[in-house]
């Protein structure tokens, strides 16, 4: 097979079909279990579109990706039916020379992880001149990308680019030979937010330049309203809804859309009842349900639906809106009204004691600098943290926000005691240590320990308000009050990390931080590794936590909507620095500091084409002279790059008058007039 | 790279330096008089006492090893009591068989581990039965392989010579020592292909067992890199099956097995000294079993000086390999 099937394929532009998969079903056997990962999909790609694929984790929407591609992992022992054309081949039944071919003429993909995706051992130069055809090409496909400096970077390793240029590198690979089909499998989900909107960006323009078609898949549907033609919506294997990206996102048709929606944290988001969450979670891939798989978690739901698998049809006066959905139309319309619940969240400040005298925490000039190798034999120093001061209030919940090489988790871990610093001070108020959550929950639990071996050990520190230490059934019954506060059933007490699933453990991971209630909660992106529904829930368990225990929460993320909902105050860091402090609310509401602006600005979301920022964050390795942030800043002049400046966090005067009452702002900039 | 190469040097000083000094300490405790062997058993005992005081030995111990040491420092390994030759020299004549056969063992040694893994991986066919066959081997400790060797291709099937080097009498004996060399330098095919015949069996009784070992670990850092990430982009590209292998898995699965190269280097030497006894191989096994017995410590202290330096070099080798391989290693 030659490129000439493909041309006709890529000839039949107008109006035809790039891809068509029809009544897919695809199963792995999983350490013995059977797992039914597609069932029954149907979906069309049309020539030239950006279709968004938007789903939570098990959706199966990686394995359709994996499926277009004809790259099903063959050491799953993929079991398939239906049918999955591209440019004119049966990606499913077709030998795989053919389907290698099809790859190499009508397809590209991209990946999440540009850093592991991408081989770490070849120049950037090769990689892409394995895909393009010739050195020139490949030049030729690096400048397209926007790629600085391009023939300097033909000879670069990987590593030795950031997050956002290897990204660009992978997608020059996709979009190399000009493919009828660019797969993009949460392309900008691993990338900082500034540079998601750069590379979602670039995608776009390749679609109009090159004229390919893109299939975007992900978990944000903020991500997927801005730059998709149309959206379709995975559960449990099949297409919950697909239409119009404006109609999909304004009037959803299918109850799971509507959940996604009011689950999906924005910056409008109301801070003082607890998030809106999906009940329950995915379904069971071993053991699919013979009707609606959503039906266990819907609100709509009826009889039939437990029977009758329901397929898309066109919702009513759309014949481009296709729903699987049973209920009539308008009770989905009217569950997507405003919430209605009225279960109000005890006031933060009543739980600050703001009576009580002293500090929770207080980070006073903290500095911490890591030596790394940085090439060559030589060790460079990379300043993690520049003069960081920060002070926490008792009960309060501060939101540490910041892109990656920030400092924030640093910050973090310097708290926790877990990193010593070289200069500064670093109080902390009360009797009892901070307690930390991290990102990865499942990583942070020892694998072979029971979830109440975890427990156990945090309580065999622990001595009784007389001395003395704890016995063993003392032990036991507060492990298991913790487990029931963080709503966990006693059963988990004799699991073990792997029998848990995400949710689950980041729960655990919370319980043994509060199992001895701390004064200082200390919380690493907990909520960043989950699904948009999960992430809902342990957002509203640590608020809950926080207001039962009394404890101080300091949160470090780098998304704005969660820091606005969690926190009482947002500190934004950027490269070790502190650049803006303040009232969550206003904060958001009224952005002081340029990099603020510009964070904010770049949050994907419904309907907002994201002014670009240019660039990315520099290296802490060698962080800009003077004030860090003025390579990309546009106030910016040249004295702001003055190597003997020092810009120090300081009480926002001029233009207060814009501040609400009781704001009090704090900026890191030289021209606070201007801001 | 110029740094590591430095800090390995030193290195091999303390080792070699530990080396000898642990040497010296078990020939203090040892019951073995060398001075006996030299004179035979008819001595007189003024004869013995005034040997040992002219040898040195009646000196404290430490003052024996800082003499030592001192010799060592201009280049002289000292005299063995037995053949009565500097050290240097013998090492010189017995090195170069010794050499011959641990360099073919290891490159054999390396074939059959890249053909373990690569067969393994890919599912070719008979690559389980021939998975088998070397774990078989691999269980076996080295003399027990070369006597059933002997037995099976030399007395049973008569297909491969079992002593010696060769049994060409006028091979070439220059310039490098290593028959195989010497014998395409002087135009002579019928000697390298008779000095092959006699490296096969020796060199596949010594290379086997670090061939699985390599060939395991080869296996599954393959294993691992086939279900990388970069793999899969390889593969989106529409690369076949074997410019993936070639150009994306090999490269980047061999770091781990070039660390156990390194380490099964120095069984290797263990193994190449009992196995040459077997096969009456001239080399320096031949040379330190029977300087052992005799307690001839110079010659000993010698072929150590020298295994340990060569397990160093090898393994500094072995280190500028990885990163060579792996560019984000810092040699």
């Amino acid at each position: 097979m030659t490129a000439a099937p493909v041309r006709a394929a890529a000839g039949a532009v107008s109006g035809g079909l790039v891809a068509e998969v029809t009544n897919l079903h695809v199963g792995f056997t999983r350490s013995g279990r059977r797992i039914e990962a597609v069932r029954g999909l149907d979906l069309e790609i049309r020539a030239a579109e950006v279709l968004g694929l938007v789903g939570e984790s098990g959706s199966g929407k990686s394995v359709l990706s994996l499926a277009l591609l004809g790259l099903l992992p063959e050491s799953s022992q993929p079991r398939t039916s239906g049918v999955v054309r591209v440019a004119g081949t049966d990606m499913l039944t077709a030998s795989p020379q053919v389907r290698r071919q099809v790859r190499k003429d009508a397809l590209g993909a991209v990946f999440q992880d540009p850093m592991t995706s991408l081989n770490p051992t070849m120049r950037i130069g090769r990689q892409v001149a394995e895909a393009a055809g010739s050195g020139t090409e490949a030049l030729r496909l690096l400048r397209a990308v926007g790629i600085p400096e391009p023939e300097r970077r033909l000879d670069s390793f990987p590593h030795e680019l950031s997050g956002g240029l290897r990204q660009r590198v992978m997608i020059a690979m996709a979009v190399a030979g000009d493919p009828a089909l660019v797969v993009a499998d949460e392309p900008t989900t691993a990338l900082d937010v500034t540079v998601q909107a750069q590379v979602l960006a670039l995608l776009r323009r390749l679609r109009d330049d090159v004229g390919c078609s893109v299939l975007l898949i992900t978990h944000d549907l903020g991500v997927a309203a801005q730059v998709a033609d149309r959206v379709a919506v995975m559960y449990a294997g099949r297409i919950a809804e697909i239409g119009p990206t404006p109609t999909v996102l304004r009037a959803p048709m299918h109850p799971y859309t509507t959940g996604l929606m009011r689950s999906r944290l924005s910056l409008t988001t109301e801070r003082d009842r607890p998030v809106e969450t999906l009940e329950g979670g995915p379904p069971d891939p071993s053991a699919p349900l013979p009707g609606c798989a959503y039906a266990p978690r819907c609100p709509l739901v009826m009889e039939e639906c437990r029977e009758v698998l329901p397929d898309p049809e066109p919702a009513v006066g759309h014949d481009d809106h296709l729903r699987a959905c049973l209920a009539d139309s308008s009770r989905v319309v009217e569950l997507a009204a405003p919430p209605r619940r009225a279960d109000v969240l005890p006031s933060p400040r009543e739980a600050a004691r703001p009576g009580e005298p002293g500090l929770a925490a207080r980070v006073s000039g903290v500095e911490k600098t890591f030596r790394v190798r940085a090439g060559r034999g030589r060790k460079a120093r990379l300043a993690a943290l520049r003069r960081v001061s920060l002070d926490v209030r008792p009960g309060e919940s501060v939101a540490i926000v910041g892109e990656s090489g920030s400092g924030k988790s640093t910050l973090l871990r310097v708290l926790a005691g877990l990193e010593t610093h070289e200069r500064g001070d670093v109080t902390l108020g009360g009797s009892t240590r901070p307690q930390m959550v991290f990102q990865d929950a499942g990583a942070s639990l020892t694998p072979w320990l029971t979830v109440g071996d975890l427990l156990d050990e945090r309580l065999r520190t622990e001595r009784r308000p007389g001395g003395g230490k704890l016995q063993k059934g003392e032990r036991r019954q507060r492990a298991a009050a913790a487990l029931e506060r963080v709503g966990l059933p006693a059963a988990v007490y004799d699991a073990r990390a792997s029998e848990l699933s995400g949710g689950q453990r980041q729960r655990v991971a919370l319980a043994r931080a509060v199992v001895v209630p701390p004064d200082v909660l200390l919380c690493d992106e907990p909520t960043s590794a989950l699904d948009v529904s999960l992430a809902a829930t342990v957002l509203n368990l640590v608020q809950s936590l926080r207001h039962e225990l009394g404890m101080a929460v300091l949160f470090v993320t780098h998304d704005l909507s969660v820091a606005r909902v969690v926190a009482d105050r947002i500190a934004v860091m950027y490269l070790g620095r502190l650049v803006e402090l303040g009232d969550a609310v206003e904060l958001i509401r009224a952005p002081k500091h340029p990099y603020t602006k510009a964070l904010l600005a770049a949050v994907p979301d419904f309907g907002v084409a994201p002014p670009q920022l240019k660039g990315e964050p520099a290296s802490p390795l060698s962080p800009p002279t003077g004030c860090a942030f003025h390579p990309r800043c546009p106030l910016a002049t040249p004295d702001c790059a003055d190597p003997g400046l020092d810009v120090p966090l300081e009480r926002l005067r001029h233009g207060a008058e814009l501040l609400a009452d009781g704001d009090e702002r704090r900026v890191a900039c030289i021209r606070p007039k201007e801001l | 790279m110029l740094l590591l190469i430095a800090k390995r040097l030193a290195a091999v000083v303390v080792i070699l330096l530990a080396l000898t000094a642990v040497l010296f300490l078990l020939q203090h405790i040892s019951p073995a008089d060398p001075v006996k062997t030299m004179l035979g058993p008819g001595a007189s005992q003024e004869l013995v006492a005034q040997t040992r005081r002219e040898l040195g030995l009646d000196d404290p111990i430490s003052v024996q090893y800082v003499h030592y040491v001192g010799h060592l420092l201009h280049g002289d390994l000292g005299t063995s009591y037995r053949t009565r030759r500097p050290v240097g020299t013998d090492l010189a004549t017995f090195l170069p068989a010794t050499l011959e056969l641990t360099l073919f063992a290891l490159v054999l040694a390396l074939v059959l581990a890249v053909a373990l893994a690569v067969a393994t991986t890919l599912n070719w066919p008979g690559a389980g039965a021939f998975r088998l066959v070397l774990l078989v081997g691999a269980a076996m400790p080295a003399f027990l392989l070369a006597i059933g060797g002997i037995i099976l291709f030399y007395k049973q099937l008569g297909w491969l010579p079992a002593t010696g080097r060769t049994d060409i009498l006028d091979a070439p004996a220059g310039p490098t020592g290593l028959l195989t060399v010497d014998s395409i330098l002087h135009a002579r095919p019928d000697v390298f292909v008779d000095a092959l015949r006699h490296l096969l069996l020796p060199g596949l009784a010594i290379a086997i067992g670090p061939a699985v070992s390599i060939g395991r670990v080869l296996r599954s850092s393959l294993v691992t890199t086939q279900r990388t990430d970069y793999t899969r982009t390889a593969r989106a590209k529409g690369l076949t099956e074997v410019q993936v292998m070639r150009r994306h898995v090999l490269r980047n699965s061999v770091g781990p097995a070039l660390s156990m190269t390194g380490l099964q280097v120095g069984l290797m030497f263990a193994g190449v000294l009992v196995v040459e006894l077997i096969f009456a191989w001239p080399g320096l096994g031949q040379y330190t079993a029977q300087s052992i017995p005799v307690g001839d410590y110079p010659a000993i202290a010698g072929v150590m000086l020298l295994l340990g330096g060569a397990y160093v070099v090898i393994n500094t080798v072995v280190d500028l390999l990885q990163a060579a391989a792996d560019p984000r290693i810092e040699a």
